[in-house]
């Protein structure tokens, strides 16, 4: 063996052989074709690397449609530049010399993996192949019998092949993983049998019951993230994220070391408490009326779409009539050009035809002039709703966002009067000894009160525009990209549609010049 | 007393109006006699004498009366009394008419609730149909008046025939019997209705069913609704013509109406009400003069009140026909009474308006006059005790009357009811029913009586006097073909048969006017049973056309153009039949497969074979009008076996909708022309196929309507000849057994001669001692039995003597339950005893005499008789 390595040299994947083998699929007059013409490796669906060698593999990345990929027998070493074959369901790189699973993180509709006969230790980086079927890794250094255990993600594991290697040993071996694995149909090309899994289920049931229930809480903790993203996600297309609580005063005075001073202040506290309430539920209004505003957009764009959609479809419905119509009567016309025998009759019924396909170019075009008016008047309306929706959506929202102002205006007075008060008393040295000192600092004389008090007002009311400025901005950027993309999809239809029937008739009439006429007389 | 005084008045007072009613009736008996006549229209029923029926047969309830029953007569006439008292110009009620042994029984009692182990008789419907169907109807002697007599249901049934009233009464029974809330109702019907003549009604059977309207989806109103174009043609021209139109419209419509309006005043006169079948179609046929004696004729029929059985709404069955009728059928015209096995009750209601405005709450105790005081009405209980007592003060003398009225309905002197599977089977008398219908004639036999399984043969004519055939349906029954309908138009000659599932190539129907090949004909196949899943074949002369459901490669149609067969030259030995006609042309249509992009699903290919072309048209794509397609021309494919085919682009034409540029490689489409070209290698395969199976159908169809075979279930024992041999030779197989286990005796001589060896070569001596052996063996086997026998009988003595002691010692403590034990176990034993001894002296007698048997069988014995008898 070994000197059958030393003869031939380790190759690298090349262009030329890749070229050379995908020739070398097709048969006989087909492969005449192919070279004659070449192939475009995109269209390739299946390929065969076999017994070539090979150390490295390269130059695949062409071959973003394979489905297929045979690298077996070689002697390749890491398993790299297999990124851009994300359609692949079959991967043979049984007997070669691997030793680290890796590089298979783009194949994620990998249905069939074969790492048979290699040097792997530890089965691993396999968590993008979620629809593994089949996998075989017998013959390998696997050592750790536990390592089965990280086969149990691949819901849809059904054959298994682990003979071969150290763990096989064990004589714990068949049951272990049938046990941990109870989904599996084939182990080492055997059928499971139901007694035997059962047998095995039920002596590792305290080793399996844990893990299952760990997987369990982790999906379930899985799930409720996942709800609470999607839960987000809908407040933000409604663009009222975050205010269905007290989110947005908190951050108010999150950052507000004045206002957490001036909370020290007697009576204060009740005053925060009564703000906050009504604070929060301005917010809560708001939330709700975004939600309700969010529906009603979203319902005025579906019934957009759906009109939209109708109106195309009688439309395609409309074009299509003409053209069958069209082709029902000059089926057989070109034929008969053919076949006529004199030369006017001939040509005659070639101007009849060519005359026929002028007219049906122009009944086409008219009907999708007709069409793009209509739609254009269409986009027009619906512009118009729904910037009509958005302009009171953000008349409302400012509104709210009023009150929250007006809100805060009231309390800043209150909060005022009470420091002002403080003020007199600590003057009056009158203040309570349990004021800590830093809020004890601010009670030097009026400005600095004042001021403490102005910024934490200031600073409340710059979050509640931030806030309000968001929000707005959001609706009108929806608006702009709802209306934008609406226009856009209709002016791709338009020439699209242009595009087609120019193409027909063009494919006609190139039809028409084509047919062989009889001679004109001498 | 004075209550009785006061019912003596009363008595006297109705007989004085009785009288007058009676001299009222004569006036009108002189019309009436006339118009009796004229309303016994001839029947063609024969006439049976209901006087010469054996009742001798007839269980002692039929010819007596209980004393329950005799007090219920009593309460009867007593009811009928009042009734006519308070009622003097309503007619007198149904009560109790004699039965077939000239005994007066109450109507109620002859209602005898039976349900029949037939599942079909479970419903309404079954029941209906088998008492319209098992007997043979009779006219009323009179029209106008209920019969005096009332046979039993039983005696009904057995001579299959009857009037209203004995319909009635049967059809309730049975319904009873399956758990319907139903009455049987005296009261009066149209001509048509009480004479069963059926001559005006469409054909159940030819009745279009009525189209259900579903209710359009209403119109989403929508802002975004395209305007349409702008509409260029003048309004004003269009208006014109629209009026021009509407004017010659209302013309005909006049005159149709006009037309229609003279036809109906000259058929019919005004009051008549209308049944529903006979609408102005029926001008040429003879419309019914008006009916003198409208609104008296006595009928009898089934009410079938809601709530039981699931039922929606309370309707009646007319039980001549077995067809259910609204309450609201114009055709019933009054309510006398009804009554069923428990109850009967007077109609209190005014029948002015026919039986439309009646209102079926047997409860309501005013619109219904209760005879007996029921308990188990719900709707009575609802009433107060008070307002009940006052109800019956306004009656009478309420104490004595209540005890009456509590008084249950005796039980039915009626015999159950039965019915034999055969007669369940045969229905009809004689097996067979002749219905007349409007221009229809509807004929019934019973399943098996046609040796071609004929069960109903719908005929339609043209006219009213059934002489012009227009078209024949025949219904079959048990077909081992699994016919179960011929439908033959006698205008087009076009035949249509329809299959049961089951048929050989899963055949559904076949509609075809001749049995030729290659004729016009299309066959119907339940797909679900074909591999191929063939739905319908239309064949014609030089067309085919197969349509298919559920295909895996979304096939669904298949046309197939023949050339005229080409005479081809004959050579020897080759088969004329086997000369399939040349296919010009096939096309195949396809769905949408939503896994290919469109631009890849073919919709439509058409293999021009005699042009060597193949065009196939892509499906449409999202958006667009024009389908994609792809011509190819397989002319230049292959010149000579052998020549290499090479792919030119000139072979094929392609337009791809959406896209200039063919960046599709000449491989792809060489590959594709391959795979066509071998597909339509096998389509033409197919085609033939198709063509053979055709024939095939056809000539199994020619064989089937030669040969017609009826296939019978395995559980008809009667019918399954093979299944009744089976049966009884299993029978006797079982008897032979049973037989054979008693009869047969045991070898004695087998072990004894085993031991011996040989049997063939045997001495005198050898022989002898054999039958020594087994005689002194059957001693010691008799005596050992003996013995055991004298061991039980002396151990079971023994016991008894201990427990006797043990009973004497302690006599005193003992309980009287364990005395009572020790009794029971001593009689028990003593029984024990007795008879252990009587098989031991038995035993003892027999002994000698089996000893002797045993000597005797053994003398004779072949085996050693050979060579015991010779010296």
């Amino acid at each position: 063996m070994s000197q059958l390595y030393n003869i031939i040299e380790p190759n690298v994947i090349s262009e030329e052989m890749v070229q050379k083998a995908v020739e070398e699929q097709s048969q006989d007059e087909a492969q005449q074709l192919a070279k004659r013409e070449g192939i475009n490796f995109k269209d390739v669906t299946e390929l065969q690397l076999s017994f070539r060698n090979i150390l490295q593999i390269d130059n695949l990345w062409q071959f973003e449609n394979l489905t297929k990929l045979q690298l077996d027998n070689n002697i390749i070493e890491k398993i790299e530049a297999l990124e851009s074959l994300v359609h692949l369901l079959w991967l043979d790189l049984s007997f070669n010399n691997i030793e680290v699973i890796e590089g298979l993180d783009t194949l994620v509709k990998l249905q069939d993996l074969s790492l048979y006969n290699n040097r792997i230790s530890k089965i691993e980086h396999m968590d993008a192949l979620q629809d593994l079927q089949i996998f075989s890794i017998g013959k390998n250094n696997l050592a750790i019998l536990e390592d089965v255990i990280y086969l149990r993600r691949f819901k849809n594991l059904r054959t298994l092949n682990l003979a071969g290697n150290p763990l096989c040993d064990n004589e714990q071996y068949a049951p272990f993983t049938v046990a941990h694995l109870p989904e599996l149909v084939y182990l080492d090309f055997k059928l499971v049998s139901d007694t035997m899994r059962e047998a095995a289920i039920l002596k590792y049931q305290y080793s399996t019951e844990p893990l299952k229930q760990v997987e369990a809480q982790a999906l379930a903790q899985l799930e409720e993230k996942q709800a609470k993203q999607n839960e987000l996600e809908y407040h933000k297309t409604a663009f009222v994220e975050y205010l269905n609580g007290s989110f947005l005063f908190e951050s108010m005075y999150g950052e507000d070391a004045e206002a957490a001073k001036l909370a020290y202040l007697p009576g204060v506290d009740d005053l925060l408490q009564a703000y906050r309430k009504e604070f929060v539920s301005v917010c809560e209004n708001l939330f709700n009326y975004g939600l309700k505003q969010h529906e009603k957009r979203e319902a005025e764009v579906s019934d957009f779409y759906e009109s939209l959609h109708e109106a195309l479809t009688a439309n395609q419905e409309q074009g299509r009539k003409i053209i069958l119509e069209f082709e029902n009567r000059n089926k057989r016309t070109l034929d008969e050009i053919q076949n006529v025998s004199s030369y006017d009759i001939a040509e005659s019924k070639l101007a009849e035809y060519n005359e026929d396909i002028l007219q049906l170019s122009e009944t086409l075009m008219t009907l999708e002039m007709q069409t793009a008016d209509q739609l254009e008047e269409l986009i027009k309306d619906f512009e118009r709703n729904i910037a009509v929706l958005v302009s009171t959506f953000i008349e409302n929202v400012q509104g709210m966002m009023a009150q929250c102002r007006d809100l805060e205006n009231r309390h800043h007075e209150k909060l005022l009067e009470i420091s002002i008060n403080t003020l007199e008393k600590s003057i009056k040295n009158e203040l309570d000894k349990d004021l800590p000192d830093d809020v004890r600092m601010l009670f030097v004389d009026e400005t600095t009160v004042v001021n403490a008090v102005n910024a934490s007002h200031d600073m409340h009311l710059l979050k509640i525009d931030s806030r309000e400025g968001d929000i707005l901005s959001n609706a009108r950027r929806w608006q702009a990209s709802v209306t934008e993309k609406a226009l856009q999809n209709e002016i791709d239809r338009n020439r699209n549609r242009v595009k087609e029937i120019i193409q027909y008739i063009d494919h006609l009439q190139e039809e028409l010049e084509n047919t062989e006429t009889p001679e004109p007389p001498e | 007393m004075e209550v009785l005084k006061e019912n003596e008045e009363e008595e006297q007072r109705e007989e004085e109006e009785l009288k007058a009613l009676k001299i009222s009736d004569k006036q009108h008996d002189v019309e009436r006699k006339l118009s009796v006549d004229q309303a016994c229209t001839p029947n063609d029923v024969p006439d049976f004498d209901w006087s010469s029926i054996d009742t001798s047969q007839l269980p002692s309830s039929y010819k007596t009366n209980s004393p329950k029953e005799k007090k219920l007569l009593c309460i009867a006439d007593n009811f009928l009394q009042q009734y006519a008292h308070l009622c003097p110009d309503r007619e007198p009620l149904l009560l109790h008419p004699i039965n077939e042994c000239g005994v007066e029984k109450f109507v109620s009692t002859t209602v005898r609730p039976t349900l029949l182990p037939y599942t079909e008789l479970f419903h309404w419907e079954g029941c209906a149909s088998f008492v319209s169907d098992y007997l043979t109807m009779e006219p009323l002697k009179s029209p106008i008046a209920p019969p005096s007599s009332l046979y039993s249901p039983t005696t009904i049934l057995k001579y299959q025939r009857g009037n209203c009233f004995d319909f009635s009464v049967l059809l309730c029974s049975m319904l009873i019997g399956a758990g319907y809330d139903a009455y049987c109702v005296n009261g009066y019907a149209t001509h048509n209705l009480c004479t069963m003549d059926e001559t005006l009604e469409v054909c159940p059977l030819l009745r279009k069913p009525q189209k259900r309207q579903v209710p359009k989806e209403r119109e989403k109103s929508s802002k975004y609704r395209v305007k349409p174009p702008p509409d260029l043609q003048s309004k004003f021209e269009l208006q014109q013509e629209a009026k021009k139109e509407a004017e010659t419209e209302a013309a005909r419509e006049k005159k149709e109406r006009e037309e229609e309006e003279k036809a109906r005043v000259s058929q019919q006169g005004p009051p008549y009400p209308e049944s529903p079948g006979a609408t102005a179609e029926t001008q040429e046929t003879e419309k019914p003069k008006r009916d003198p004696l409208h609104g008296l004729r006595v009928h009898a029929w089934v009410l079938v009140l809601s709530g039981k059985r699931e039922v929606p709404e309370t309707f009646f069955i007319n039980p001549f026909t077995g067809n259910s009728h609204s309450t609201t059928d114009e055709q019933f015209l009054g309510i006398e009474s009804v009554w069923n096995h428990r109850n009967y009750w007077v109609n209190m209601q005014d029948c002015w308006n026919g039986c439309k405005d009646l209102i079926f709450d047997l409860g309501d105790s005013i619109r219904w006059e209760f005879m007996l005081l029921e308990t188990d009405k719900p709707h009575l209980l609802f009433l107060d005790v008070k307002e009940e007592e006052e109800l019956f003060d306004r009656d009478m003398d309420n104490a004595e009357k209540e005890e009456d009225r509590r008084f249950d309905m005796p039980p039915s002197w009626v015999a159950p009811i039965q019915i034999s599977p055969r007669e369940f089977e045969t229905r009809t008398p004689q097996g067979r029913k002749v219905i007349l219908y409007k221009k229809a004639k509807l004929e019934k036999w019973a399943p098996y009586l046609n040796r071609n399984g004929l069960v109903q043969r719908l005929t339609v004519y043209a006219d009213s006097h059934y002489t012009k055939v227009v078209e024949v349906r025949e219904w079959f029954k048990n077909r081992e073909d699994k016919l179960e309908m011929r439908e033959v138009n006698k205008q087009t000659q076009l035949t249509t048969e329809h299959f049961h599932p089951g048929h050989l190539l899963g055949l559904k129907a076949h509609i075809y006017t001749s049995m030729e090949p290659e004729t016009e004909r299309t066959m119907e196949f339940y797909n679900e049973a074909r591999v191929d899943g063939l739905q319908k074949r239309v064949e014609n002369a030089n067309e085919m056309t197969e349509y298919f459901v559920g295909r895996d490669d979304f096939l669904y149609f298949r046309h197939v153009e023949f050339g005229k067969r080409v005479k081809k030259i004959h050579i020897a030995g080759t088969r004329t039949d086997i000369n399939p006609r040349p296919i010009v042309q096939i096309k195949e249509c396809f769905h949408r497969n939503v896994e290919k992009p469109a631009d890849e699903d073919v919709a439509e290919r058409v293999f021009l074979t005699t042009e060597e072309r193949i065009n196939l048209t892509y499906h449409l794509n999202d958006k667009y009008i024009t389908a994609s397609k792809k011509n190819f021309l397989k002319g230049a494919e292959s010149d000579r076996k052998g020549n290499e085919i090479i792919m030119t682009p000139e072979m094929c034409t392609t337009y791809q909708a959406g896209s200039s540029e063919t960046d599709k490689k000449q491989l792809h489409l060489y590959k594709l022309l391959q795979k066509l070209t071998e597909e339509e290698k096998q389509l033409k395969h197919e085609v033939w196929e198709s063509a053979a199976e055709v024939l095939e159908i056809l000539k199994t169809r020619e064989d089937e309507a030669a040969d017609i075979k009826l296939t019978v279930s395995i559980y008809d024992k009667e019918r399954n000849e093979e299944r009744r041999q089976e049966y009884e030779a299993m029978d006797n197989l079982m008897e032979d057994d049973l037989l054979g286990q008693e009869g047969q005796d045991l070898d004695y001589l087998a072990p004894f001669l085993i031991q011996t060896g040989n049997i063939e070569k045997m001495s005198k001596g050898q022989a002898l001692c054999i039958k020594d052996n087994c005689l002194t063996d059957f001693k010691h086997r008799l005596t050992h039995k003996a013995n055991i026998i004298q061991a039980h009988l002396q151990k079971e003595v023994e016991e008894l003597q201990k427990k006797d002691q043990w009973y004497q010692e302690n006599q005193n403590e003992l309980s009287t339950e364990d005395e009572a034990d020790f009794l029971a176990y001593c009689s028990e034993t003593m029984f024990r005893i007795r008879v252990l001894a009587l098989r031991l002296k038995r035993e003892k007698q027999m002994a000698p005499q089996k000893y002797l048997a045993l000597e005797e069988k053994l003398r004779k014995d072949p085996r050693l008789n050979m060579y015991l008898s010779h010296p």
